[in-house]
């Protein structure tokens, strides 16, 4: 029988865990509904205004464009959990099943992980107002806020039972939504049996220019402190979620999709240990990922023997090499290979080994300067710790008297770290995060601590050899200075939201362009690649400037050197190449970096070609070519000749 | 690479060697192979087959030099064994070494004789037919200078050894050694002789001479493996583009990687073979080494193969899946739940185009930058080797970037359509070495917005800024941790060669714990066949899991005023968790409204199948009755099985899965375990049994996969179940 691990609820503990790393943070599933209010003031328009900056949404428009936006956004970073969009007190009536129990509420797309075509009704439903008209309209009668949460629910147990996050993202612009005080209670109560279900309320609310939404008169009834699922993650922002509105310079669905990101996924901890501060000085801590290198899914195999192409799914089960039998998980042995042979140990001996440095912690051992922390010594990424009071009181007041105590003497811990049980002992700096906001007083960066994980001896490589010993100049150093000085980026610093991932964006814009079968683009928005208009402007002229002092420069520097040259080349070895580009200069503008001499013509290969006599060619002059030529000079002889060809064919030969 | 080595090792197996001295409790030669042992495994774990070693003894009973010198020659050379020849060492060689290794019961047999016959190994297996061949050739000698040493031929051979550049080792059990400060009592004047005589001998022909406790204290200092530097970027660092522009910058530069985390060693997969009849369970104490396909010779573990199974949902009948073939498959990706057929000649669409290159965006200034945004390993950039031009222009760049106090940020891709990365270029200036460093930053996709609240300040409901509260440390706090912080400083609590204060535990002083402890258990039990416990990690591995112990002592009175200023307070292990037993210490919404109270405080709150879980909750929460839980419990279990007996295909599977978990959360919490032990132990034997309307063993192996079988003692103290019998219940038959 095949192993169901699989299965697994998300967060429980594999036991034989080897692999170290945040492998069990992805596993866990988050289903979130969007429930849009659908009514006559979210879907009243701000009045028309010239101001290229204004409003242009109805409440209501501007929560399904940020539910699209999160949807697409949740299909690159979290591609296994649901989403779905139940609309209320719409004219229509019915869920995905026909099941029309729930009056006024329409679900837009069912709870699932989204389809291609999910993310196309809702695109159409952003973009084409004549069909959001039809959908969008609202019923006579208010609907009822109980049924809404009881259809939530019913939704929530049937789609996404054991989901181990479940949220409601309810958008709504009515801060009473019930008439008499009968239904308040009917609502809070199914409200509590949401909490108790495991399904949190994440409220986005909305103020209306003349009716400002005042959480304390409904819905601080509904919404509870933390969630079911995290028990003790940092108090939830609930509390503090801004109402959103318009003006102020930003717009509605500006800061509607502000307050969505921030919960786009919902906040996890990697680890709870405890930080021992000093020896019997223990506080309690959660570790989080804030910072994690998003790739795309893997390839993986689909099915076309079918009417339509179906997703493959595999188990993998184990059989013995010698009777072909199937062997289960807990029949596997461990060996290391040795001497041609192998060294076994009994899974208890395994737990031993790698347990043998104690339990998971984190310690600090003593304190440096932050200055002895230098960014060649980075390894890996950092994780941000923040303080929980769930197993030791006080933990917080510690925690942040450390923290402002970092900040402010400029220092750093340095602390033996054991993520968990299994994993790998490190030596990790702690060094503190200091709190930022935007110019809306949005925070931008968490108050906390974050463990930089430091390198051992073995980590270390040799720093490559350089021969050579020509120097810049003071001259040199000070006009390359003031181009440094005219480049600066924004602040002086790197924004990362600043630069979404081409690569990444490509690579789901194809696909959602294949899966709707839609024209595919043809060029990458990359937002990395530097702004030459802008740096010629700003440093062209500094640049000349280097480029002159640098000939003058190097000449001088090489003119002591020609003995040593002149001896090197008598040993054969070659000289520096003078078609080099390293040189700073004026430069023609020529297609290709010309370096003929290094390889043949291109009618002359062309020739070759024709006569079927490419094959012939060593290795070497097939590369020299294609180098010669900027071209990829990488791999085996067969693929060389065939990029000689293609390259061939391009040029018209 | 490595250089190719031979390397000797001339044991001392006479009588003398297998008497204990000086208060060890293990004899001469048992200390000396843990010398031996680690050294000839430490070179078996390399694999390397350029790794040459040979053993011989000498003082043994037999004479045996296995035609490595003519019999007509061999006066002179008795008592002397080749117990392994010059070869790569494989585990039957470890084998073959240990049974031979043995004291015996004669003093006579000559060390430098037996020298001979290591020069002599060496320099057949080391010649070729050219002369000799690039080896690095070692002889290592372990002694206790109780033998006599006939130093008639001394000069001769040491000027043999000197002129094949054999380095020569000579280690003695209890020599004198006043640099590392030993100094044997009463040393017999035998011993004492035959020692001066060794040691004149070594310095001759310029070897090392110690004592073998220095040696074998060094043996903890874990080695290190040095890796050829590969380059992973050839090409040009530029500012502005060259095709459109006439002033830009462009170096000719080649990237090196400057950290990179060594990985431990991994083990694979095996299973014991079960076609041995009894012999499945014994290997794991009786015998180290064990076969795999090609591996071994005693064969019980046999090599494990992967078999997948393809499948998709069967459309037919919906919640049931069937199997596909291999060959029915082609490549594709999903989209969301879609997927999306891409043919083989299509498969480069989704990747980006790009050129190599590494590209000036802009610069930032050193002091505003997050040290806790770099994401992977450092690199190396230096200039194109001999190139001038570039190695100046690196040089104005580097020292600009210096003196500016600024970093470069660049976009790199490494080779022809792989993805581009944002990198921070950053100068690295010492006396002798220039380069600047690269490191990944983030994306912004790579930055989980999630938010925290302030440390220094708390907020009130109504938007109120509060400075004090328990949550903030008071000026007491504040005060006592800046003095701990301090009194902790580690900046020149180090002590260098000169006894000089330096900074403590540097990076070059830090060794990979779990990497060296898989390596040293690996080579440990490569040697021990029988054994109580595994020996504890080396001490050099575990030195900084903890505070110096005189700095603790120093900062004591620091340590005392910060925990006091604390007042930190553990919580009992019973009060944790989600759950709140009384009705009045149930989670309340931000309002702080009793729901309950809202209710009216109902005594007893039936089950609703409608409404399964939160009304089981609320069930427990309105009761402290026995009866009254195992009720709910009931009708809670009654619901699971309709969900599995109801279910079409897997469909209802989740749900019951679900309300199973809660189930079992809940009881463990109220201690009484048993409820939850007895409905698992009767639903297993259902689904078995399949009594419940069909087969339904798939949902079996979700809760077995699930891990929601018996609570036992570890997980609830009121439970009767073990561990081992929690475990044993997972099995099906």
């Amino acid at each position: 029988m095949a192993d169901p691990t699989q299965d697994s609820r998300p967060g429980e503990e594999e036991e034989d865990e080897e692999e170290v790393d945040d492998s069990s943070y992805k596993t866990i599933k988050d289903a979130v509904l969007f429930a849009i209010d659908v009514s006559h003031t979210m879907l009243q328009r701000p009045p028309p205004s010239d101001d290229k900056k204004a409003d242009r949404d109805s409440p209501t428009s501007a929560a399904l464009k940020c539910a699209y936006q999160l949807m697409q956004q949740r299909i690159i970073s979290n591609p296994n959990d649901m989403m779905g969009i139940l609309l209320f007190g719409t004219e229509k009536t019915g869920l995905k099943n026909g099941d029309d129990s729930f009056p006024n509420c329409y679900l837009l797309s069912d709870l699932d992980v989204p389809s291609a075509q999910d993310v196309k009704q809702l695109r159409d439903l952003v973009e084409n107002e004549d069909d959001a008209a039809e959908i969008l309209k609202p019923s006579d009668e208010p609907v009822s806020i109980t049924t809404v949460l009881f259809c939530a629910i019913q939704i929530f147990t049937t789609n996404a039972p054991n989901f181990s996050s479940r949220r409601l993202f309810l958008v709504t612009d009515n801060d009473y939504p019930v008439k008499v005080k009968q239904d308040k209670d009917t609502a809070i109560t199914r409200a509590r049996d949401l909490y108790d279900l495991g399904c949190t309320i994440d409220l986005f609310p909305i103020s209306r220019p003349e009716h400002g939404f005042d959480r304390s008169k409904f819905y601080d009834d509904l919404v509870y402190p933390s969630s079911p699922s995290d028990p003790d993650a940092p108090v939830s922002m609930a509390s503090t979620t801004k109402v959103s509105k318009s003006g102020d310079g930003i717009t509605l669905l500006q800061s509607l999709l502000s307050s969505i990101n921030s919960k786009a996924t919902p906040r996890r901890a990697l680890f709870s240990l405890p930080f021992e501060i000093g020896p019997d000085l223990r506080i309690g801590v959660k570790g989080f990922i804030l910072i994690k290198r998003q790739t795309h899914v893997k390839q993986c195999y689909v099915w076309v023997g079918g009417e339509k192409v179906q997703i493959v799914s595999s188990t993998t089960s184990h059989l013995a090499d010698d009777t072909a039998r199937v062997v289960e998980k807990t029949e596997l042995r461990k060996a290391y290979k040795f001497g041609g042979e192998t060294i076994t140990f009994t899974p208890e001996e395994f737990m031993q080994i790698r347990q043998c440095f104690g339990e998971p912690v984190i310690r600090i051992i003593g304190l440096k300067p932050i200055s002895s922390l230098p960014i060649w010594a980075n390894v890996g990424k950092a994780t941000f710790i923040y303080p929980s009071e769930s197993d030791y009181i006080g933990s917080t007041r510690v925690f942040s008297a450390l923290q402002q105590k970092l900040i402010k003497s400029k220092k750093m811990g340095v602390a033996w770290f054991i993520a968990r049980k299994n994993a790998a002992p490190v030596i990790a700096a702690i060094i503190p995060g200091v709190e930022k906001y935007d110019e809306n007083g949005e925070q931008t960066m968490p108050p906390g601590l974050w463990l930089v994980p430091l390198p051992f001896a073995d980590d270390i490589r040799q720093a490559p050899e350089q021969a050579g010993d020509v120097k810049t100049t003071e001259k040199l150093t000070d006009i390359m200075r003031k181009v440094i000085e005219q480049l600066q980026l924004p602040k002086g610093v790197y924004d990362p939201s600043k630069y979404p991932d081409p690569d990444l964006q490509w690579f789901y814009r194809i696909l959602q362009a294949m899966a709707l079968e839609e024209e595919v683009p043809e060029k990458a928005d990359d937002k990395t690649i530097p702004k030459y208009k802008q740096i010629d402007k700003r440093a062209g002229e500094y640049l000349e400037e280097f480029g002159q002092a640098f000939d003058e420069e190097l000449r001088s520097q090489l003119k002591l050197k020609t003995k040593a040259i002149a001896l090197s080349k008598k040993r054969g070895a070659p000289a520096s190449s003078a078609t080099s580009e390293s040189k700073p200069s004026k430069r023609i503008k020529s297609e290709e970096p010309a370096n003929e001499s290094a390889g043949m013509r291109d009618e002359e290969m062309a020739a070759l070609n024709d006569r079927g006599n490419l094959s012939k060619q060593p290795v070497a002059a097939l590369k020299d070519y294609l180098k010669a030529k900027g071209q990829n000079a990488s791999g085996k002889k067969i693929e060389l000749i065939e990029k000689v060809q293609q390259y061939l064919e391009k040029k018209g030969f | 690479m490595a250089q190719k080595e031979a390397t000797v090792y001339i044991l001392d197996l006479g009588r003398s060697m297998g008497e204990k001295r000086n208060g060890r409790n293990k004899t001469n030669l048992d200390w000396a192979m843990e010398y031996i042992w680690d050294k000839i495994t430490t070179t078996v774990a390399t694999g390397r087959k350029t790794a040459l070693m040979g053993v011989v003894g000498f003082r043994t009973d037999e004479t045996d030099v296995k035609g490595v010198i003519e019999e007509d020659e061999a006066e002179g050379f008795e008592n002397i064994r080749v117990l392994v020849s010059l070869k790569q060492f494989l585990m039957p060689d470890i084998r073959t070494l240990q049974e031979q290794i043995k004291p015996s019961s004669t003093d006579s047999g000559d060390a430098l004789s037996a020298l001979a016959i290591a020069i002599q190994m060496i320099d057949a297996a080391t010649t070729g037919k050219a002369g000799p061949l690039k080896y690095d050739r070692r002889i290592i000698m372990v002694t206790d200078g109780h033998g006599t040493l006939d130093v008639h031929d001394a000069a001769e051979i040491s000027n043999k050894i000197k002129q094949d550049n054999i380095e020569v080792t000579v280690l003695g059990v209890d020599f004198d050694d006043p640099e590392y400060g030993f100094k044997e009592e009463d040393k017999d004047p035998q011993k004492q002789e035959t020692e001066a005589n060794l040691k004149g001998f070594t310095e001759d022909c310029d070897g090392r001479f110690g004592t073998l406790a220095e040696a074998l204290s060094q043996l903890g200092i874990p080695r290190m493996k040095s890796t050829r530097p590969v380059p992973s970027y050839k090409g040009t660092l530029t500012l502005g583009n060259a095709a459109d522009y006439d002033a830009t910058l462009t170096i000719d530069v080649e990237r090196y990687p400057c950290t990179s985390i060594a990985k431990p060693p991994n083990a694979s997969s095996f299973v014991v073979r079960t076609d041995l009849g009894g012999g499945v369970g014994a290997s794991t104490q009786s015998s180290a080494t064990v076969a795999g396909g090609d591996y071994g010779a005693d064969g019980q573990l046999a090599a494990v193969r992967n078999q997948r199974v393809y499948q998709v949902d069967n459309l037919d009948e919906p919640g049931t899946k069937k199997n596909v073939e291999i060959d029915e498959l082609e490549r594709g990706f999903e989209y969301g739940r879609t997927a999306v057929h891409i043919s083989e000649s299509d498969a480069n669409i989704v990747n980006i185009e790009t050129q190599p290159s590494l590209d000036l965006i802009g610069f930032v200034q050193e002091e505003k930058f997050e040290r806790f945004l770099p994401m992977e390993k450092a690199n190396y950039i230096i200039p194109q080797k001999a190139n001038n031009q570039a190695q100046l222009a690196l040089s104005s760049f580097i020292h600009a970037l210096y003196e500016s106090e600024c970093y470069a940020v660049a976009r790199l891709v490494t080779k022809e359509n792989k993805p581009p990365f944002i990198v921070l270029l950053v100068p690295k200036i010492e006396p002798d070495y220039e380069a600047l460093i690269d490191v990944e930053l983030p994306f912004a996709e790579d930055m989980r917005r999630y938010k925290f609240p302030s440390l220094d300040k708390r907020l009130t409901i109504s938007g109120k800024v509060i400075t004090e509260h328990r949550d903030l440390p008071n000026e007491m706090l504040v005060k006592a941790m800046s003095d701990y912080v301090d009194a902790m400083d580690l900046t020149e609590f180090g002590r260098d060669e000169d006894g000089e204060p330096t900074e403590y535990m540097k990076f070059e002083d830090t060794y990979s714990p779990l990497l060296h402890r898989i390596n040293h258990i690996i080579r440990w039990r490569a040697t021990n066949n029988i054994y109580d416990k595994l020996p504890d990690p080396p001490q050099i591995l575990t030195k900084y899991s903890a505070p110096p112990s005189d700095l603790i002592a120093q900062a004591q009175k620091q340590l005392a005023a910060l925990k006091e200023a604390s007042d930190v307070k553990k919580v009992p292990p019973k009060q944790k968790g989600r759950g709140k037993r009384t009705l009045r210490d149930r989670e309340k919404p931000l309002s702080g409204l009793d729901v309950d109270a809202l209710l009216g405080n109902p005594k007893r709150v039936k089950v609703d199948p409608g409404n399964l879980i939160p009304s089981f909750k609320q069930a427990l929460a309105a009761t402290d009755d026995l009866e009254a839980i195992q009720t709910a419990a009931d009708d809670m279990g009654k619901s699971i099985r309709t969900y599995i007996s109801s279910s079409v295909g897997e469909s209802g599977y989740g749900r019951a899965l679900e309300a199973i978990r809660v189930l079992r959360e809940e009881i463990t919490e109220l201690e009484e375990p048993e409820i939850y032990n007895n409905f698992i132990r009767e639903l297993k034997r259902d689904i078995l049994d399949g009594k419940l309307k069909g087969d339904r063993r798939e949902m079996w192996w979700k809760i077995r996969g699930s891990k929601y079988g018996l609570i036992d003692q570890k997980r609830s103290f009121a439970s009767e179940v073990s561990e081992e019998e929690a475990a044993e219940f997972y099995k099906t038959s």
